[in-house]
């Protein structure tokens, strides 16, 4: 297995069920070097929170992002305080893992009233806590977001925000599901600074699924979209794109399996989109990482 | 700041329904002040009336021989914490805290630059305002009769206090107790006066801290071009004080060269400042300070660099006339 051109695909924890530590494992057996996770990952570890920790650190797994669901910006008074504090308490997790990329996805709640002011209102204060962790946020829309739902409007958040360490993650979902034809997907594409793209999560779709109107997201290469996903990742390389990938593929099928088997087959996901999309056959040169380290 | 990028707002395709941010002229510039979503209120310059630096705060295991180099350095130890194993050291308008008090985990044996306390107009709002704009509060552990000092988390484990007791009395008096028979007020060594802070950061942090700081306390980068003393490399971030109480923050990054970056975030080496450089420092080696000289470092009328002392304590001398 040439793991070299999965060096930036990272494995999302919620793809697999089971323990941490079997995840983890299966994880790096798969050949991976890189995962995603989030904060249930490590408060429902039995041994607690540092034991987790010590679990992500022991499994030599880089921890590139890591996703804070926790309905953010956008309020005021208590709320937003009560909100505050949750989203130092994810800052804090993100550091404990020493993970330079925390994922917001746009929040499920209204708004307050002056709807736009409060959201970058948000953000900046999200994203200047971050600055002494030496974390990076990447803020993503998404279609159960109540007023950023969609990779535009969040990247229309991110300009007005206008915050050194405040980029986007965009997830393949959207793309896919909204189906738009190529030039158009392009000309949406080039708005964006591939340099503020702090993350893209790629999921493949496969309908009809459980849910009506929601196709169940699976690995790259799984689902029926595989030449647009193809298409997508192949655009934004040749837009500049060279930040992480990140398979986000979680489904009820993929929890009903041991977490070996997700993990193989979404390192067979990697392998298709490192040689066969990208077509890399040997190590890039400049890949080597700069460890981003936390301070406070 | 970072140049704001391309919006939707600009180009065709993107669709009038999906901008949200369209009935609004808000921007993060207006959004700093309270009453800015009705009227345009732009805060002065200097937000939070700065006014210089208060002290420097040293975290050490070893404050004696910390001590010993302050000294040479022309600094009077002048007072001890009520409470605690702290030592404040002086000379003219620069104060120094030795701070060996143990908390949590034990100090090193190298001397950290732990905290910078910066003289405001209010202390209470500065620490709410900056607060509202996303730092990190710093919860203080006050003793009987001690000062509530608010602070906030700076960079590495430092931290940046507000302190607006410098006027009609100051925070020693409460805090701390003189030492008998010492003068309270020893001049400073030729007119030597808090110049800046030099802080290492990582790679590509220079934006962030820039915005960190902007934001938070009020200071502007300057242009590259303007440079002080004789170590110009980073950024250079100027305070909105007055001129006569003005200092810098000096950002630096690793050289190219380095690859892997490791817990290096910090405060690394104070700068004082001095009308006459070359002056300040054959009196400070008279009293035993060596000074870097090499092809790359070397005394000059503009600035010097002490040699380092117990592994990371140093001091820069820049020229600055002030007053």
């Amino acid at each position: 297995m040439n793991s070299a051109n999965m060096n930036d695909f990272s494995m999302d924890s919620r793809a697999m069920a089971g323990p941490l530590a079997a995840r983890l494992e299966a994880v790096r057996e798969a050949g991976f070097s890189e995962i995603t996770l989030c904060a249930k990952d490590l408060v429902n570890h039995p041994g607690g929170v540092d034991a987790a920790v010590a679990n992500v650190q022991a499994s030599g797994l880089a921890v590139t992002a890591f996703q804070a669901d926790c309905d953010f910006e956008g309020q005021s008074g208590p709320l937003h305080r009560f909100k505050l504090d949750l989203a130092q308490a994810m800052l804090r997790l993100c550091q404990a893992l020493q993970c330079p990329l925390l994922v917001l996805p746009s929040s499920r709640l209204a708004p307050a009233a002056d709807t736009g002011s409060k959201l970058v209102r948000g953000l900046r204060q999200l994203a200047m806590l971050a600055i002494p962790l030496n974390i990076r946020i990447a803020y993503q829309g998404w279609a159960g977001g109540a007023a950023v739902q969609t990779y535009l409007q969040a990247w229309d958040l991110v300009c007005e925000t206008d915050m050194p360490n405040l980029g986007l993650s965009l997830d393949s979902h959207e793309v896919l599901a909204a189906d738009t034809p190529q030039d158009d997907l392009l000309a949406d594409l080039e708005m964006l600074d591939t340099d503020r793209l702090f993350l893209v999560q790629l999921t493949d779709l496969l309908a009809p699924a459980v849910t009506p109107g929601q196709p169940m997201r699976v690995l790259p290469g799984d689902g029926t979209h595989r030449e647009a996903l193809a298409a997508l990742v192949i655009s934004l390389h040749g837009l500049g794109y060279r930040g992480s990938y990140n398979l986000a593929a979680f489904n009820e099928d993929y929890a009903a399996m041991p977490p070996h088997h997700v993990a193989q087959r979404a390192s067979a996901s990697a392998l298709w989109l490192g040689q066969d999309v990208l077509q890399r056959s040997v190590p890039l040169p400049n890949q080597i990482r700069l460890r981003r380290l936390m301070t406070v | 700041m970072t140049t704001l990028m391309r919006t939707a707002a600009s180009l065709p395709r993107h669709n009038v329904k999906d901008s949200f941010l369209k009935d609004t002229t808000m921007t993060a510039a207006n959004l700093l002040t309270p009453g800015a979503d009705r009227e345009q209120i732009v805060e002065g310059d200097n937000p939070l009336g700065l006014e210089g630096i208060e002290f420097i705060e040293y975290a050490t295991a070893k404050p004696q021989a910390l001590g010993q180099v302050l000294e040479t350095m022309g600094f009077k130890p002048v007072a001890r914490h009520r409470s605690r194993e702290v030592l404040l050291y002086r000379q003219g308008g620069i104060n120094v805290i030795v701070n060996a008090h143990v908390k949590g985990s034990p100090l090193s044996d190298k001397p950290l630059i732990s905290a910078v306390a910066l003289r405001v107009r209010d202390a209470a709002a500065a620490y709410r305002r900056a607060l509202e704009r996303g730092a990190w509060g710093v919860p203080t552990h006050v003793e009987v009769m001690e000062l509530n000092i608010p602070a906030i988390h700076g960079v590495g484990t430092s931290r940046i206090y507000f302190v607006d007791r410098h006027k009609q009395f100051s925070i020693y008096d409460v805090d701390f107790t003189p030492i008998p028979g010492v003068d309270q007020h020893p001049p400073a060594t030729a007119g030597l006066h808090f110049f800046g802070i030099v802080q290492y950061i990582g790679n590509d942090r220079s934006d962030d801290w820039t915005e960190f700081y902007r934001e938070l306390l009020g200071f502007q980068p300057l242009p590259p071009e303007q440079r002080f003393g004789i170590l110009p490399k980073g950024r250079i971030l100027r305070s909105p004080c007055p001129a006569e109480s003005r200092f810098y923050i000096q950002l630096i990054e690793p050289e190219a060269s380095v690859l892997d970056v490791e817990d290096d975030e910090g405060l690394h080496r104070i700068g004082l400042g001095s009308a006459d450089v070359l002056a300040t420092v054959a009196e400070l080696s008279r009293r035993g300070v060596e000074f870097v000289s090499s092809p790359s470092v070397r005394t000059s009328e503009r600035g010097a660099l002490s040699r380092t002392w117990l592994g990371c304590v140093s001091f820069e001398i820049v020229h600055d006339v002030r007053g």
